[in-house]
């Protein structure tokens, strides 16, 4: 069932994402072929415009992810279609956990797609060698794969986590009767500053032990890589947790106290 | 026919006596088959529990019978149909007579009208 | 026989509002229910209720012995009020999603009825008018062998010709295990398909009784529906 949904969620979505990354890398490529020509020239305007329209796009793209991310939530379960999708003989975790799954999708897309433009636009920087990419290097200078992939996940934890924070706002603020997109915001904040704390005792507590078992604080080049690890997995667990209260919340709004108009 | 329902009367009992009056009509002959519970209930538009109760009816009176594996036909019983009708026109006659005088005629008036008018009907 | 359809002391309140008080109730199988009260007076919460799209604030709904969740939702066949088609499917796919969900939906049923009513299967559900997605709805509810139909307000916004198709259809999915429970206050056009009817006022339970016995004292339930709740 959750596989069913998720395809009928990706239908409903896949019109909208593509064309936008072709966009996209269109206009990443028409960019750096623009500057290519010309690449000291002043009055250059189709390349202003070309870069111009790029950043439009770029911009345009996170912007679209995140609105229809909340869109999709809000139209397809708190609103008419919630009719339908409720009545389905299916959990509301389901229902939840498909929007999340399609979201990361979406999500992950755009961020391929705008790491893919900033290739293009410095292909030839990279082909000559003249910018490294570095990264997930550890002390001794060289790639780490755990560090790689440490990295990739904390970046997923935290895509569940802001995506799950919003369902969560959106599902508590529809219990007010009037003025729902206050009370979501009401409801984010709420939800945000208790996860600010969280991160705060979260983080204090082993830069707290750190504190007194060495009488100092460091963080930087000469630091163990433990404490990357340390600062890495933690993040993560702290993601995952809330992320866990984030999807209660959310389930037991829709199931318990969900009201339809 | 048109299944005319009446809102105020059990549409069973509405149900038997439309069915009732197409048997001796002809519209439904003798020992002729009689479309399903479902059929009749969607043509007169009823429920067909109704339908099916009136059925009931009039299979306890005789004029319908219900055979187990091929439906419901109509008596081939003549006598029982000349009963019903006969039943039926002493029914529409007793009430037209209650009527009548109701409203205040006399048995020799009433026998006039009816003549009179028998005389311009057709057939 | 276990009644299809049972409420124990329901209760639904939002805030200061009772929506329903105390309802008692038994609907047996193969009947077709009329639930008729006045805007307002809790037809909607009831039937919302045993969809599980709200939960009870006291007392028990039960629908064929369980509780509202996963397994009711198998077996009902809900027709909401509202018009919950998305906008971006055609009327195949949402033939196909139902399908997908819902074990006893027939697309044969389906399509033959959308033949029927001129409705084509390749329309985009954003280009139909509104009483054209009204009908495919009831078609996509018509179209499931379920125990429990919960059609409210179904011939409300509809003309003539296609209330009498919808009753038709109702009449001739008439099984002798289901159930239909239709929630209107256009009494009249559906009486006569009525088994049994339930008379509902602000929250309270006013008259549960088969169609026969008001017809026996003389009255349609039109007339004794303008008797009780004459204003």
């Amino acid at each position: 069932m959750l596989a069913k949904l998720m395809k009928y969620e990706l239908k409903a979505t896949c019109r909208i994402f593509p064309p936008v990354y072709a966009a996209l890398l269109v206009l990443a490529a028409v960019t750096r072929l623009l500057y290519s020509f010309n690449p000291r020239g002043t009055n250059n305007v189709p390349l202003f415009i070309s870069a111009l329209l790029y950043l439009f796009i770029l911009i345009g793209m996170f912007v679209m992810t995140f609105v229809v991310m909340i869109q999709r939530f809000y139209k397809n379960l708190l609103a008419d279609e919630g009719y339908l999708m409720f009545t389905l003989p299916v959990e509301t975790w389901k229902h939840i956990t498909s929007k999340l799954l399609v979201s990361v999708i979406w999500n992950i897309g755009s961020a391929a797609a705008a790491i893919l433009s900033i290739i293009i636009l410095s292909i030839d920087k990279i082909l000559s060698g003249e910018l490294k990419i570095k990264i997930a290097i550890d002390t001794s200078g060289s790639f780490n794969a755990l560090l790689l992939f440490e990295f990739i996940l904390l970046c997923i934890a935290g895509m569940v986590f802001g995506i799950l924070i919003i369902y969560a706002s959106i599902a508590w603020g529809h219990l007010s009767n009037r003025h729902r997109i206050m009370a979501s915001i009401g409801a984010f904040l709420v939800l945000a500053t208790f996860s600010q704390v969280m991160f705060f005792c979260f983080k204090v507590t082993p830069l707290a032990r750190e504190l007194q078992e060495h009488g100092e604080v460091y963080i930087g080049p000469g630091t163990p890589i433990a404490m990357y690890h340390w600062i890495t997995w933690f993040s993560i667990a702290f993601f995952i947790l809330l992320s866990a209260l984030f999807f209660a919340i959310t389930n037991y709004v829709l199931n318990r106290e969900l009201n339809l108009e | 026919m048109p299944w005319e329902l009446k809102p105020d009367r059990p549409i069973y009992a509405q149900l038997v006596e439309h069915i009732e009056q197409m048997i001796l009509s002809g519209v439904y002959p003798p020992g002729s088959r009689l479309p399903s519970v479902r059929d009749l209930a969607k043509e007169a538009s009823v429920n067909p529990n109704t339908m099916q109760r009136a059925l009931a009816m009039l299979e306890e009176d005789g004029l319908i019978i219900t055979h187990r594996t091929s439906g419901r036909s109509i008596t081939e019983d003549l006598e029982m149909i000349r009963k019903t009708r006969a039943r039926i026109a002493r029914d529409q006659v007793s009430e037209f007579l209650e009527k009548m005088q109701k409203l205040g005629f006399e048995k020799e008036e009433i026998l006039s009208i009816i003549t009179e008018m028998l005389k311009e009907v057709r057939g | 026989m276990n009644p299809i359809l049972e409420c124990s002391g329901l209760t639904k309140t939002f805030g200061p509002k009772k929506a329903l008080s105390d309802i008692n109730l038994r609907i047996g199988q193969g009947q077709i229910v009329g639930l008729l009260g006045p805007n307002g007076s809790g037809k909607t919460t009831l039937i919302k209720l045993a969809n599980a799209l709200l939960t009870p604030t006291a007392g028990e709904i039960r629908i064929a012995g369980m509780k509202p969740g996963l397994g009711t939702k198998k077996i009902v066949s809900y027709l909401p009020e509202k018009n919950y088609l998305n906008d971006w499917m055609r009327v195949r796919d949402i033939i196909g999603m139902f399908k997908d969900f819902y074990e006893d939906l027939s697309p044969e049923k389906a399509y033959d009825m959308l033949k029927r009513l001129n409705i084509s299967a390749d329309d985009k559900l954003k280009t139909l008018s509104k009483g054209t997605k009204e009908k495919v709805q009831l078609i996509l509810v018509m179209s499931r062998e379920a125990r429990l139909y919960l059609l409210d307000e179904p011939i409300g916004g509809v003309d003539p010709a296609a209330r009498n198709y919808i009753l038709e259809t109702i009449i001739s999915n008439y099984n002798p295990e289901a159930t239909v429970l239709i929630s209107t206050h256009l009494i009249y056009d559906v009486e006569k398909v009525l088994d049994h009817v339930i008379f509902i006022n602000e929250g309270r339970l006013v008259l549960s009784s088969p169609v026969d016995e008001i017809r026996e004292q003389g009255k349609s339930v039109d007339g004794l529906f303008r008797e009780v709740f004459r204003c």
